[in-house]
């Protein structure tokens, strides 16, 4: 018991970067009603990019937000030259492209990056020698890579939000998302904010992937699919339109996956639960939740035209 | 009177859904500081003209707006050029509340124009007391009649020349109705706003327009001012009921 | 528009009847002349593209048919296949058994996965499955772990049945062993087809249909959507299992590796490259991915023409990533519905006419020809085989 507390605080920043890569999920599905697949592959790629500039001398956060950048200008290529003229033949064929780039983007870093199948070296962002961390209690230390990744990630939210609510961009995105109709009869091209949501959400995404790829110190063709899939579950938890069903949800599956990976010594059925089964444990916790609120917890359910 | 200027100006619009054509060559025009009405049944093509005109679907013919043809153009630049819709059911932003719905409204106004924004809510504000009440309260739990004069004011946040009303009393109680067409009326008559409505149910709507348009099945059919449509028995017993 | 009306020929006449004889005569005569003269690893090939296309075929029906996305057939193939090997390695059962036990298994587990999917729209049952995918390895490794204590599974390393007098021990062992495996794996593959089929054409097919396209519609039109949707859902894993069991048999040993959403990803990826809510779409997207996967895997190593490191790395991979990306705007419905809309414009299968006074087939390829198209995923009229 007196470790619950460290659980809970590793468990947090792992938490917040799928919170990060659910909030891109869910920037992208409030603004054009998509899931974008691809989310965590297109996160890897750019981290892939963080290390090759990093590799040519650039300092690691430089590199780090300079793949930001180029991830933003990329997503809003992909939206204008895939998504969007996928999108006038069917959502059916969005789908089909999201699920190919899922896989060509993870195939292309292969072929790019010798031994990304193995793993490149990533530098952490943050100090990360032994003995960096906060003790808080005589057992309990945070370690400082934890503590500034969940910073980082709160800092980037709030930055966020402060988009929605208080520029008018923001308020254009929140419109579109809403009702796309009357945002056009309002004067906001909902084309050039479907390609914003999509450069946005890419760049959430790199940022994500960067630091993941900090706190793992290497990255690998591998490195995102757990993360994708634990940030989907998070944000089909939180509900696949709400950026804070995205941070509750990311941050309680970072934590239970935390528990559920340390605990288990303790617990007389430790042999059935482990290190992988946290996964498992996420599923069935979602499956719950969405019988009982299909759309997630905070989401808008969808009311169906006749 | 001085010899009326067309602020919009129809001519031989078509347009429709996919392999569906609704509006077959479809004349009409708006005078500026006028309120015109189209009279249409269900399915004679109301929405679709709407629509067409604020450029929210593939049309083709003509369309003139204050001389300039924005038969081409993209529906916000449209709205940029000084047209609004009420689009018909309102079209609230209903999860944003009721302040970012007027802010919504005036999207368009940059720069310069950005300076009145304000002030311009406040008069909404006064003019729809129960709005600045709820300001903000999520629009999508206003009644009907408050979403009808939040989605008026929201309108008339971008300064429109034309405001567009698309069906405006869909689903409102008689009295709010009244309200709504009085209000509508003011603001031609005060502010000189042209306006064009389309309407199923058009005793109201009549009562305060210049000219009115039969629609039925995708052309006019019949057209003139108030007193002569309303004098015109066939179609004084078809759209006006009586 | 086809500048000549093409040729129709009504559906179930002779002339229908005789199309469906020499297409299954075909067929039958290529796998028969394979089976005697293709060396064993080209076999083996071909049996591993047949799992891959019975993976898809179950897939089909459930996505293609019924709308329901699955990127969680995975688990089901998975499961299938720890089943046969286990039960046959450990417990000593007959392989067929297992095939039955693995059969019910998934299929079991599917209506389990279908009862939820009922509330789960879209996205929200992609990424549901999508965790299922996941389960799946999680499970594997702890079942080698616990219950077999190795890192491996042995396969069910199934031997021909003595009727069919092939070789079990001695030089044509192996070869025979080939065969014996390739004609399971085919066997299996038409069976699902035939299933699947019939499914299409019957009336349970329209209410699978009705319900991808309009759920509310079907459900006025009095079609039981729970019952439909989640046997659809059962049916469609069991079949992913049939797959399973056939892996199984061509393994010499699995573990956790063996199934996991990169194996559902294949199995979209097949059925998209094929075409959806086709009948042989499914199969001939398996086939053209296995081949093409294989091809480009040998070859692409030796393309000078590609700068160093790339050639070493998943040239494969992401040229079919590639590929079905541009399928989408070039064959949006696939291998399949691309060559149907060519031979269309030839020769149309028209339905038989319903009432008692017939239009005549040329009027009815009016009305066809005249009516603007429907909505959905796929919603051709077609190729009657």
């Amino acid at each position: 018991m007196g470790h619950l507390l460290q659980y809970i605080l590793n468990g947090l920043s792992k938490g917040s970067i799928y919170s990060l890569i659910a909030l891109g999920l869910v920037v992208i599905y409030r603004g054009t009603g998509h899931l974008n697949f691809a989310q965590g592959e297109m996160a890897l790629f750019a981290t892939f990019g963080a290390w090759w500039i990093n590799d040519h001398g650039v300092p690691l956060w430089i590199s780090v937000v300079l793949a930001a950048m180029f991830a933003f200008v990329g997503g809003g290529v992909i939206e204008f030259g895939l998504i969007r003229p996928a999108g006038k033949k069917s959502p059916f064929a969005v789908i089909v492209i999201t699920i190919g780039l899922f896989q060509a983007m993870n195939s292309l870093c292969g072929l790019l990056f010798e031994n990304a199948g193995t793993g490149l070296p990533f530098g952490s962002l943050f100090p990360n020698e032994p003995d960096d961390f906060w003790r808080i209690t005589g057992n309990t230390v945070w370690r400082y890579e934890n503590i500034g990744v969940l910073v980082t990630v709160l800092v980037i939210t709030g930055l966020l939000f402060a988009l929605f609510q208080k520029t008018r961009v923001g308020l254009a995105m929140r419109m579109v998302a809403n009702n796309p109709d009357s945002a056009k009869l309002s004067g906001v091209s909902t084309s050039r904010i479907l390609m914003l949501s999509w450069a946005m959400s890419a760049a959430i995404g790199s940022l994500g992937g960067s630091l993941v790829a900090g706190l793992n110190d290497g990255v690998n063709l591998a490195t995102m699919f757990s993360v994708f899939l634990l940030a989907s579950a998070a944000a089909t938890l939180g509900g696949l339109d709400s950026p804070l069903g995205a941070i509750v949800g990311g941050l309680s599956l970072g934590v239970v996956e935390s528990l559920v990976q340390n605990y288990p010594d303790d617990w007389p059925a430790h042999e059935y639960i482990g290190e992988d089964t946290a996964i498992a444990v996420a599923f069935l916790i979602i499956l719950v939740v969405l019988l009982l609120k299909p759309a997630g917890l905070f989401g808008t359910p969808r009311v169906e035209r006749v | 009177m001085s010899a009326a200027h067309a602020l919009l100006d129809v001519r031989g619009l078509v347009a429709g859904y996919g392999a569906v054509q609704v509006l077959h060559g479809l004349d009409m025009s708006v005078n500026d500081g006028e309120v015109a009405v189209i009279l249409g049944a269900n399915g004679a093509g109301k929405t679709t003209t709407m629509r067409a005109i604020s450029g929210m679907i593939q049309r083709s013919g003509t369309i003139t707006f204050d001389g300039q043809d924005i038969s081409r153009t993209a529906p916000n630049d449209i709205v940029r050029l000084g047209v609004a819709q009420v689009p018909q059911g309102r079209g609230t932003f209903t999860d944003l509340s009721v302040s970012d719905n007027l802010r919504a409204g005036a999207y368009t106004r940059t720069g310069a124009k950005a300076t009145g924004i304000d002030a311009d809510m406040r008069e909404w504000y006064e003019i729809f007391p129960r709005l600045h009440e709820r300001r903000d309260q999520k629009a999508g739990s206003l009644s009907g009649g408050e979403q009808q004069m939040l989605a008026i004011s929201r309108a008339l946040m971008s300064k429109p020349r034309l405001l567009l009303c698309d069906e405006p009393s869909l689903g409102l109680a008689p009295i709010i109705t009244q309200e709504l067409f009085a209000i509508l009326g003011r603001l031609n008559s005060e502010r000189g706003l042209s306006i064009l409505i389309v309407e199923q149910n058009a005793n109201l709507a009549v009562k305060i327009a210049h000219s009115v348009f039969v629609l039925e099945t995708g052309s006019i059919v019949a057209s003139g001012t108030a007193e002569e449509i309303a004098g015109n028995d066939s179609v004084r017993k078809a759209y006006l009921g009586y | 528009m086809p500048s000549s009306t093409p040729r129709t020929i009504r559906e179930s006449s002779p002339a229908h009847w005789a199309i469906r004889a020499a297409g299954v005569a075909a067929i039958a005569f290529v796998a028969i002349y394979l089976a005697s003269t293709a060396q064993p690893s080209t076999l083996g090939d071909i049996t591993e593209a047949c799992t891959l296309a019975i993976a898809a075929v179950g897939l089909n029906l459930l996505f293609g048919f019924n709308g329901q996305i699955s990127i969680g057939h995975s688990t089901f193939a998975g499961l299938a296949a720890f089943t046969a090997g286990y039960s046959v390695n450990a417990w000593k059962w007959n392989p067929y058994i297992s095939l039955a036990v693995a059969l019910i298994l998934c299929f079991l587990l599917g209506l389990a996965l279908g009862l939820p999917a009922l509330r789960l729209k879209g996205p929200y049952l992609a990424l549901v499955t999508l965790a299922v995918a996941f389960v799946w390895p999680t499970v594997a490794a702890k079942f080698l772990d616990q219950k077999v204590k190795a890192s491996t599974l042995k396969g069910t390393k199934l031997e021909p049945l003595s009727w069919t007098g092939l070789a079990l021990k001695g030089k044509e062992a192996r070869a025979d062993k080939a065969i014996f495996l390739y004609w399971a794996a085919v066997v299996i593959l038409v069976i699902a087809y035939v299933i699947v089929r019939n499914l299409r054409k019957s009336r349970i097919g329209r209410a699978l249909v009705a319900v991808r396209d309009n759920e509310t519609a079907a459900a006025v039109m009095g079609v039981n959507l729970k019952l439909t949707k989640t046997v659809t859902f059962g049916i469609s894993a069991a079949i992913a299992g049939a797959s399973g069991w056939v892996t199984a048999a061509r393994l010499a040993t699995m573990d956790e590796t063996t199934f996991t959403i990169l194996s559902s990803i294949k199995y979209l990826l097949a059925l998209f490259l094929g075409g959806a809510a086709t009948l042989v779409g499914p199969i001939v997207g398996a086939f053209a991915y296995f081949f093409l996967d294989d091809y480009l895997k040998d070859h692409a190593p030796g393309w000078d023409w590609l700068p160093g490191p790339l050639s070493k790395g998943p040239v494969a991979s992401f040229m079919l990533g590639v590929l079905v990306i541009a399928f989408v705007f070039i064959a949006p419905f696939g291998v399949v519905g691309f060559v149907k809309d060519q031979v269309r414009k030839v020769i149309v299968i028209v339905p038989r006419p319903l009432r008692r006074a017939p239009m005549s087939a040329e009027q009815v390829v009016q009305t066809e020809a005249t009516r603007p198209d429907e909505q959905g995923p796929e919603n051709r009229g077609e190729l009657e085989t």
